[in-house]
């Protein structure tokens, strides 16, 4: 009688315990959404894709999607766990301007500064993320929700994930991992729409190589482009003060152990907490929605947008400037600011048509031109929509 | 007299931020803001004992929480101190732009939020700071104009002031409300979020896409004309002192191609000098390496960084 008692005590105690196991509450979508998080991982061990950005958002998404018995206190959205803390980075929006101070810090401007004019392609491939807005818009979603994944053609994900925290929350997930992901197939997507706007002359354009930039206007530039963007942008001020401020940090002179720890440990750590915990928030519950497939369609068309408006505003461009200072066009596409990717896209097409046209230092002055403008339009959609 | 000096302008600018560090604290106070009264109460909503009363409301105007525990309401300027809202009491800090009601019942036993006056016999209200002297806010009762079971209050939560931003105009920005709203704003329903107002009367996205791109094209338009003249500027300035060195070295060049034939002539006239008076010392054209000593310390010893070789043992 007694060994019954104890043998179903032991069946009970192994059935409650099944019931907390993965396999027990695990649905398609988990599994989906794990082989997802796979694919991920494999693109970038394999093809390379952005590792450092695919590996903790490919993990984190596997991490997320463990099928779990509610209110045991550890998955991402249950407050007070140790997933949530974390996530509170992304939810409160404090990780991307904490990026931002190490992209600052590891950013040379020499080249825009060299080359001012560079700017107004950073400005011109913004377009991608009003005429995404619009689209949206016109797809029902919601102005705020609109504006959040409108900001995917910036290709700036930590300006993505910091304005869907503010306008759209509950797309977040699904914006900064369409973001991400998009970043990562720059180099597919971008070359041949160069290709479609561009004749193979002005492909062979050759530009003139930058001037020296003295150590003065390196910084000068931090602080007169921080005064200039946050007076006429407020809104954006977490991200072009930490951005700007980064820059100093590099360029004064004085500060190099600061502008290393932001460079180096800071960025490295918190990209490890942003991409595994975007990665997690993707739980299949709120993420495998229609609106999730949608995002992922409008942030695809923000970014060809972006990319033909860059490449399209160079050529308008140059029927303005003299045949010794023309631009090549195939630059245009760096005017997202996906550093150093968008650059590289552009200096490896420029190699196809002309080996000895290196493009990299002039496509990096309208590719940190387009981090600032992305930050800017950020902070113009924030002001206006939230 | 300078440590003098250095010292003064030490401690003139420890005061300074120490003031403008007490000045932060009064900051948050000043941002509280008396916003809505009920005078007389016969039908209105009752407080948590069931009973009937006037009340005041206190409006945060500010984007940050602000504890008004340890400040005072009164209806007596003479009695800035009349009634002290209790410090520690977690509910008297007031969430942004968030409000706080006080049930003026004369009955200050029944709570935090209890005064210890009426307001129908009240002439004014006062808000004052935690320091019992500083006046925050204050608003005479018209009671000639006030019915019963209505309420008298800011149109506008927290504003009291006209378009200018500077003018304050109780007559304007005060008056007897349509509807008593204890604890939620006086204007109605919460605002329409600005993304939805900003659809209507932009549903396409065009005037947004407009907008956008302008302010991202100034700011990128502006920093470009900057750097512009800045970068003329450096170049003007590189080339006057590539001009300058240019010809500084030039003139170094003639001084030194007329100076070396002096230097070499000096140099002989000296040589031989101190060769005739045998000023000389005589060289003894042995050259000497003296050994340097390292002594060993296991700190630095390469033997300790490297793994012994393996070896089969017999």
């Amino acid at each position: 009688m007694e060994n019954k008692g104890v043998f179903s005590l032991l069946t009970d105690n192994l059935e409650t315990f099944l019931q907390y196991t993965g396999f027990a509450n695990a649905t398609p979508g988990h599994i989906l959404m794990i082989l997802i998080g796979l694919l991920f991982i494999y693109l970038a061990i394999k093809k390379d894709w952005e590792p450092l950005l695919l590996i903790p958002i490919g993990f984190g998404i596997v991490i997320g999607n463990i099928p779990l018995f509610p209110g045991l206190s550890v998955g991402v959205y249950e407050e007070g766990s140790v997933l949530n803390i974390l996530y509170q980075g992304v939810q409160k929006g404090f990780y991307p301007p904490l990026i931002f101070l190490g992209i600052g810090a590891m950013t040379d401007f020499s080249a825009l500064i060299s080359n001012p004019k560079l700017m107004l392609i950073g400005a011109a491939a913004q377009f991608g993320i009003f005429g995404a807005y619009a689209i949206a818009l016109a797809a029902g979603f919601a102005p705020a929700e609109a504006g959040a994944i409108g900001i995917i053609g910036g290709a700036d994900g930590p300006t993505a994930i910091f304005l869907s925290s503010r306008l759209a929350p509950d797309l977040m997930g699904a914006i900064a991992v369409s973001a991400y992901s998009y970043m990562a197939l720059v180099p597919v997507i971008q070359p041949p729409i160069m290709r479609l706007l561009t004749t193979k002359q002005e492909r062979l354009i050759k530009m003139k190589a930058p001037r020296a930039v003295s150590q003065t206007e390196k910084k000068l530039f931090p602080i007169i482009g921080f005064l200039l963007t946050a007076f006429i942008v407020p809104s954006g001020l977490p991200l072009l003060g930490m951005l700007f401020f980064g820059n100093l940090l590099k360029e004064s002179g004085v500060t190099r152990r600061l502008a290393e720890t932001a460079r180096g440990p800071l960025i490295d750590i918190v990209t490890i907490l942003i991409g595994v915990t975007v990665g997690c928030s993707t739980q299949a519950d709120k993420f495998l929605q229609m609106k999730s497939v949608y995002i992922f369609m409008l942030g695809a068309g923000s970014f060809v947008i972006a990319t033909s408006a860059g490449v399209l505003f160079v050529k308008a461009f140059n029927m303005f400037l003299k045949d010794g200072n023309k631009i090549n066009p195939l630059i245009g596409n760096s005017g997202v600011s996906a550093v150093p990717d968008s650059a590289r896209v552009s200096n490896n097409v420029g190699l196809e048509y002309d080996r000895t046209n290196y493009l990299l230092m002039h496509a990096m002055g309208p590719n940190v031109a387009g981090v600032i403008g992305s930050a800017v339009a950020a902070g113009i959609l924030l002001g206006f929509l939230s | 007299m300078k440590k003098m000096m250095k010292k003064g302008l030490l401690i003139l600018l420890l005061s300074i931020f120490v003031a403008s560090v007490q000045d932060l604290g009064a900051q948050n106070m000043s941002d509280i803001r008396i916003n809505e009264i009920l005078v007389i109460n016969t039908d209105d909503f009752t407080d948590d004992y069931g009973n009937k009363s006037g009340w005041i409301e206190l409006f945060n105007t500010s984007y940050g929480t602000v504890d008004i525990g340890g400040c005072y309401i009164t209806n007596d300027p003479e009695n800035l101190t009349k009634y002290m809202i209790p410090r520690g009491d977690v509910l008297t800090k007031i969430k942004p732009r968030q409000h706080s009601l006080f049930w003026a019942d004369s009955k200050p036993h029944r709570g935090t939020f209890h005064l210890n006056f009426n307001l129908d016999e009240s002439k004014e209200i006062l808000f004052v700071s935690s320091d019992g002297r500083t006046i925050v806010d204050r608003i005479e009762i018209p009671h000639g104009i006030i019915p019963e079971n209505v309420s008298y209050g800011r149109f506008k939560d927290g504003v009291s002031v006209m378009a200018d931003k500077k003018t304050v105009d109780i007559a304007n920005t005060w008056g007897v409300l349509e509807r008593t709203s204890p604890s939620t704003n006086n204007f109605g329903a919460d605002k329409e979020p600005p993304g939805m107002l900003f659809m209507k009367i932009d549903p396409y996205g065009i005037i947004m896409a407009f907008t956008a791109m302008s302010v991202v094209f100034l700011s990128l338009i502006i920093l470009y004309l900057v750097f512009k003249h800045i970068g003329k500027y450096n170049i003007k300035i590189s080339r006057k002192r590539a001009e300058k060195a240019a010809a500084g070295s030039k003139h170094i060049v003639t001084e030194e191609e007329t100076s070396a034939e002096v230097f070499a002539a000096i140099s002989m006239a000296l040589h031989a000098f101190y060769e005739d008076n045998d000023a000389h010392d005589v060289e003894n054209t042995i050259l000497t390496i003296q050994k340097v000593t390292r002594n060993y310390s296991p700190w630095s010893s390469k033997i300790y960084t490297l793994r012994e070789r393996p070896f089969k043992s017999r």
